[in-house]
């Protein structure tokens, strides 16, 4: 029983450390700049794509894991300096222009792909064993890189002088200004950062789904519950809001009808927001 | 070609979208698109009897592209033998394509055009129920047309005209389940299924048939088609010690769920999974490893050794060289052929007579000698037919899966209408 119990919990926790790494970057993206970027989900499609592509070259897979964030970050940074950053006046338009470039980058998989799955495998496959019980390398593995991927974004922006001047221009654009930096280069960074970031969350996860059109589509929805859950404004607010949808849509199978599961996440998430509007971390960073 | 491109250009009615769409699956020659859209194969020789018009309705773009295609291929494929040997009764066929583009609403409209404009004398096609009962209307009630529906299904469709090529339930389980209970000594069966009509209907029958046998049903649970994790599934599949895997959970939310189950060590345990639709398209779908062990029960596989399967199979691959869309029986390739087969020997049978009253009278009685995995009989006044099935495992060796035969059951009941 207690084998059980631990298994069950190992699986909810790797399904949460993928949510959490699917909404780090559209997290960021949304506290940082204000902006709700609906293409993400295809952003990590990306990122699965580029996995998939160096498999089929006959590459060694781990250039996937290293590449994804690197192509995907470029896109993100020409996307931002071309299209996204006409958006910022107008939150609402963003979101539209995003939904559109989203729209376009899936189609386009999808006529590459030619409407079939594929699938990609992992780049350390097996399993480790730990007394009775077997564990995935893979999954244990994408735990460790969430936690050292929070940690550095962590750091990153408390600890470096970029960080204090993303963190600047967040609390006072134009004060920011006035000062000297260049709050335009900087939204041009953390977008490119943001969408490294999707690129990563899809090299990774792709081994344990199937690379397929709709793939960044499915985690969308959740990855916007996880925001609005945990708090636009912060660091720690989306992270904390993704493992709580992450776990909850992870075990409520085992308690009610698999079907009402994902309403019943949307129901509590809800309930929690009307209560407490500004989410589970407060306002902004002080 | 050039005649057929003026009226093309006369036509005006071909869009570039759809000239683009429907260009990569129409590469073989003497394709060219229809006066209003839609897609026209007109026999190769010139003849002065008039053709008769065999309409396609297909999912070509949308979500069911690579079943509708692989359709689109074979109906092409029978067409042009059938052109090539004589024709039937001195009459060629004419091939007509409308793109139902996965989406019923879109379909209703397109199906209309090949009964209203181009008057088939016969449509056959969808993948999806729901995409046959959205055209099923408009082609055999208000179209007064016969209907054919080529792909494996939930069963229950009992509307006059309307013929089912495809394997029912009873065709998939009624050897399978024994087989697995009986030789494989299964008992406690687990029933992970997608939401929707298939697994429901296919589960209520799978469910009677694991019963009688003394089998046991520990859960049956239906789960959004595009879930990402099923962590409480597989405990439930570990507490509640199943040894079989009844398993009907489709593309997208189906990956993730082999791979939990077999990282779970449930196939390393002894489990067994089984899932009816799984062909060799599928074996692209997951690694290797995960597929080994797989039981599944169909009309045909393609490591069928019988001398016309084969040929079949080679003429296929010799037309459409290195397509993406395989002939297998889990996209609908066989009931395709059997539907446009069982046409043919109607008509021989009414000796050219295209009403329909007559053809679908002809084709209640008709018989096939050969086909994929063998012929085929229609049950007179059930409207789907008997055919031979087989239950076949997954083997994989390195990174390669393919099928090995296990047992070939002959001329199994649909037990349908």
């Amino acid at each position: 029983m207690l084998e059980n119990v631990v298994t069950f919990a190992f699986d909810i926790l790797s399904f949460t450390s993928v949510m959490v790494l699917i909404v780090l970057g559209l997290g960021v993206i949304a506290s940082m700049m204000g902006i709700f970027n609906f293409a993400h989900g295809e952003f990590v499609l990306l990122g699965g794509y580029t996995a998939f592509l160096t498999q089929d070259a006959g590459l060694n897979p781990w250039w996937g894991i290293v590449l994804a964030p690197l192509i995907v970050g470029l896109i993100g940074l020409l996307l931002e300096r071309s299209v996204i950053q006409k958006f910022y006046a107008t939150p609402i338009i963003a979101m539209l222009g995003t939904y559109a470039i989203g729209l376009v980058i899936r189609e386009i998989i999808r006529s590459l792909l030619g409407g079939h799955y594929k699938s990609v495998s992992e780049p350390w496959p097996g399993f480790f064993t730990v007394g009775r019980l077997d564990f995935s390398i893979w999954r244990t593995l994408i735990i460790a890189i969430t936690v050292s991927v929070i940690i550095v974004s962590w750091l990153l922006l408390t600890k470096t002088a970029i960080g204090l001047r993303i963190r600047g221009s967040l609390e006072n654009p134009m004060l920011a200004r006035a000062c000297g930096i260049s709050t335009g280069q900087l939204y041009a960074l953390t977008f490119a950062y943001g969408s490294a970031l999707a690129g990563l969350a899809g090299a990774l996860i792709v081994p344990l789904y199937q690379l397929s059109a709709d793939m960044g589509l499915r985690f969308l929805v959740q990855g916007f519950l996880s925001v609005m859950l945990g708090g636009v404004g912060t660091f720690e607010g989306p992270v904390v809001g993704a493992a709580a949808v992450g776990a909850l849509a992870a075990s409520l199978p085992w308690l009610v009808l698999p079907v009402l599961a994902d309403p019943l996440v949307f129901l509590i998430a809800l309930a929690f927001v009307k209560v407490r509007p500004q989410g589970f971390v407060g306002k902004g960073r002080t | 070609m050039s005649q057929e491109y003026a009226t093309q250009r006369q036509s005006g009615g071909v869009t570039r979208r759809r000239f683009l769409t429907g260009a990569s699956a129409l590469a073989s020659a003497g394709w060219v698109a229809g006066s209003a859209g839609g897609w026209l194969l007109r026999p190769e020789r010139a003849s002065a009897a008039t053709p008769i018009k065999v309409g396609i309705a297909t999912d070509i773009t949308g979500a069911l592209a690579p079943f509708g295609n692989a359709n689109w291929q074979v109906a092409q494929f029978v067409v042009t033998e059938i052109n090539q040997q004589g024709n039937i009764l001195g009459q060629p066929i004419e091939l007509r394509l409308e793109d139902t583009a996965s989406d019923p609403k879109v379909a209703i409209g397109n199906v209309r055009k090949l009964i209203q404009e181009y008057r088939a004398d016969v449509v056959l096609g969808g993948i999806t129920s729901a995409m046959r009962q959205a055209i099923k209307d408009p082609i055999v009630n208000r179209g007064r047309t016969l209907y054919i529906y080529p792909q494996l299904y939930e069963g229950q469709e009992c509307t006059k005209h309307l013929y089912c090529t495809g394997p029912t339930p009873a065709q998939q389980c009624d050897e399978l389940i024994p087989y697995l209970i009986k030789k494989q000594g299964r008992k406690r069966f687990a029933m992970p299924s997608a939401n929707y009509v298939w697994p429901q209907l296919l589960n209520k029958y799978a469910r009677k048939v694991i019963e009688a046998h003394g089998g046991e049903v520990v859960f049956e649970e239906y789960y959004p088609l595009d879930q990402p994790e099923y962590s409480a599934t597989i405990a439930k599949i570990r507490v509640g010690k199943v040894d079989c895997v009844f398993n009907t959970i489709i593309p997208p939310g189906l990956q993730p769920f082999v791979k939990q189950l077999y990282e779970s060590g449930f196939q390393r345990d002894g489990g067994m999974i089984s899932c009816l639709y799984y062909d060799e398209n599928l074996l692209n779908y997951h690694p290797a490893q995960e597929m080994d062990g797989l039981f599944s029960c169909l009309d045909y596989f393609q490591s069928i050794k019988d001398p016309f399967s084969e040929g079949l199979q080679e003429r296929y691959n010799k037309m459409f060289p290195g397509t993406k869309y395989l002939f297998t029986a889990g996209v609908a390739s066989t009931g395709m052929y059997r539907g446009i087969k069982f046409y043919e020997a109607a008509v021989k049978a009414t000796n050219g007579d295209l009403s329909r009253e007559a053809v679908s009278a002809a084709i209640d009685k008709a018989t096939l000698a050969s086909g994929p995995g063998g012929g085929a009989q229609m049950v007179p006044g059930k409207m789907h037919c008997k055919m031979n099935m087989y239950v076949a495992r997954c083997k994989a060796e390195g990174n390669k899966t393919h099928y090995d035969i296990i047992g070939k059951y002959d001329m199994v009941d649909p037990k349908e209408c």
